[in-house]
């Protein structure tokens, strides 16, 4: 079998060489008829048969070939029609295509922010398939170029390596691929549907005929330049969705172990002394001399006119009045002892309780204690 | 007489009709030319008046996949070739019943 596989390269080299004066582009479309020929014939050989024995030597199959295709014969030399240009139609195309593709992954993992950025590549496909739409569904051109065969060279190891079962192996997942590709593209389209109804359309319906394209650009390579930045949208849109979700797991991860200085304030705050007796009128300030937890002052109901004798608390100043609306009139009311319960079991002292809830418990050295009544 | 002499002149009428048929690959129109009687056909003659017949602009090429193996280039036969055809069909009519005449006479 590898001797076979030996003999079929060694037949095609034979074939290369005699045709080698012929324009590239034709050689190309002659040995790819004969790399399919001469592969087949070659299963069908018996034991000791060889490709020489039912084709003839090479010089003589490309010799035959030749007398029947009207090329001149081998030592006629053609006329050197090639042309030498490096940027040809063809190529142009081929590195659209390419370029295409790989704007394709990093537009993709942009599209669900921002569905405009395909817009790029979409337009580079249009006009490097515009290129080369006429040249028919084999674009053998493109199958000529150089870095082409290079490339084809390259995914077309030796049969019986490592590498030749891996990619027959991928080769054999195309069709699970193309699914794959489908069911990414919609989750897109999903993803961005209800924000941007363009781009929702546009990556549904590339959804839809990626399902189509990946088996007819087996048979019309024009379907590359669908299929391939199909392929390549579906794994930016993959990155980006990954990305996503490990940005969010790493941002719960760390709310949920980091824990901030926490800003927070109070209500009211209650302080005792070590007889478990309220404190009232007590003024906080922090290391800095900043009233504590005093973004305001603490305005009372009244309006400076005489009947409130304080009519402007210093907002660190505890317990805080508590300011009452009933019907429109606004009372400032003495503080309510509405300490916790918690505050006297933790309190070190625990001689007595906390003067229980009852808005009576009014000391009297509270200034602001009198009901004013006011507007 | 050796047939292969005669043939290189109707080989392209030859392919033409077994296109005409049905699409094909290479080898495959070579096993159709030679199920339909023509032995003495040479692969690369085949693949030689395939080339030819593709570069006059009578057929269409398309590839399709193969399970093992290189991919297959299918040729298809199109209106000019389709017309050609015809027009050598008839060409090999009368130069057939001509040569059929002139036979006869010498065979009786």
């Amino acid at each position: 079998m590898n001797t076979q596989a030996l003999g079929v390269e060694h037949y095609l080299a034979g074939m290369r060489a005699a045709l080698d004066d012929l324009p590239p582009n034709e050689v190309a479309e002659i040995m790819e008829d004969t790399e399919a020929h001469v592969a087949e014939l070659s299963t069908e050989l018996g034991e000791d048969e060889t490709l020489e024995q039912r084709l003839g030597t090479p010089e003589q199959y490309a010799q035959e070939l030749r007398q029947a295709a009207g090329y001149p014969s081998r030592t006629e030399r053609l006329p050197v029609t090639t042309k030498k240009q490096m940027l040809t139609r063809p190529r142009a195309a081929a590195w659209g295509l390419v370029a295409a593709t790989g704007i394709t992954v990093l537009a993709g993992a942009a599209a669900l922010r921002e569905p405009a950025v395909l817009l790029l590549p979409a337009v580079i496909l249009v006009l490097s398939l515009a290129l080369v739409n006429d040249r028919g569904p084999v674009q053998q051109e493109i199958m000529n170029l150089p870095e082409t065969i290079r490339l084809k060279q390259w995914l077309t190891p030796e049969a019986g390596t490592p590498a030749e079962r891996a990619i027959t192996y991928l080769k054999s997942l195309q069709p699970a691929w193309w699914l794959v590709r489908a069911g990414l593209l919609g989750l897109g389209a999903v993803l961005l549907a209800g924000r941007d109804l363009l781009g929702f359309l546009a990556i549904a319906a590339v959804a839809v005929v990626s399902v189509f394209a990946g088996p007819r650009a087996k048979v019309d390579r024009r379907w590359l330049w669908f299929s391939l930045p199909a392929s390549a949208l579906a794994v930016g849109l993959l990155f980006q969705v990954i990305d996503v979700t490990a940005g969010q797991l790493g941002y719960n991860a760390s709310r949920s172990s980091y824990s901030g200085p926490v800003m927070q304030t109070y209500e009211n705050i209650y302080v005792y002394d070590e007889n478990n007796k309220l404190l009232t009128n007590v003024t906080l300030y922090d290391q800095d001399g900043q009233p504590i937890n005093a973004p305001r002052s603490y305005s009372s109901c009244g309006r400076g006119d005489g009947t409130d004798p304080d009519p402007v608390i210093p907002a660190n100043r505890y317990p805080r009045p508590v300011i009452d609306y009933q019907n429109g009139t606004c009372y400032t009311v003495a503080p309510t002892v509405t300490a916790p319960s918690s505050a006297s079991s933790s309190s070190p002292s625990t001689t007595g309780t906390p003067p229980s809830s009852s808005g009576s418990a009014t000391p009297s050295s509270v200034p602001p204690t009198s009901v004013s009544p006011s507007k | 007489m050796d047939t292969s002499q005669l043939l290189k002149g109707v080989l392209d009428l030859a392919v033409l009709a077994v296109l005409r048929k049905d699409d094909g690959y290479g080898y495959d129109v070579v096993r159709r030319l030679r199920a339909g009687g023509l032995n003495g056909v040479g692969d690369a003659s085949v693949y030689g008046t395939l080339r030819r017949l593709y570069n006059a602009g009578m057929l269409t090429s398309y590839v399709v996949p193969s399970e093992e193996g290189p991919h297959r280039k299918y040729y298809s036969i199109n209106e000019t070739g389709r017309a050609r055809l015809a027009e050598s069909r008839e060409t090999w009519r009368s130069f057939a019943s001509t040569l059929d005449g002139l036979l006869e006479e010498v065979a009786a």
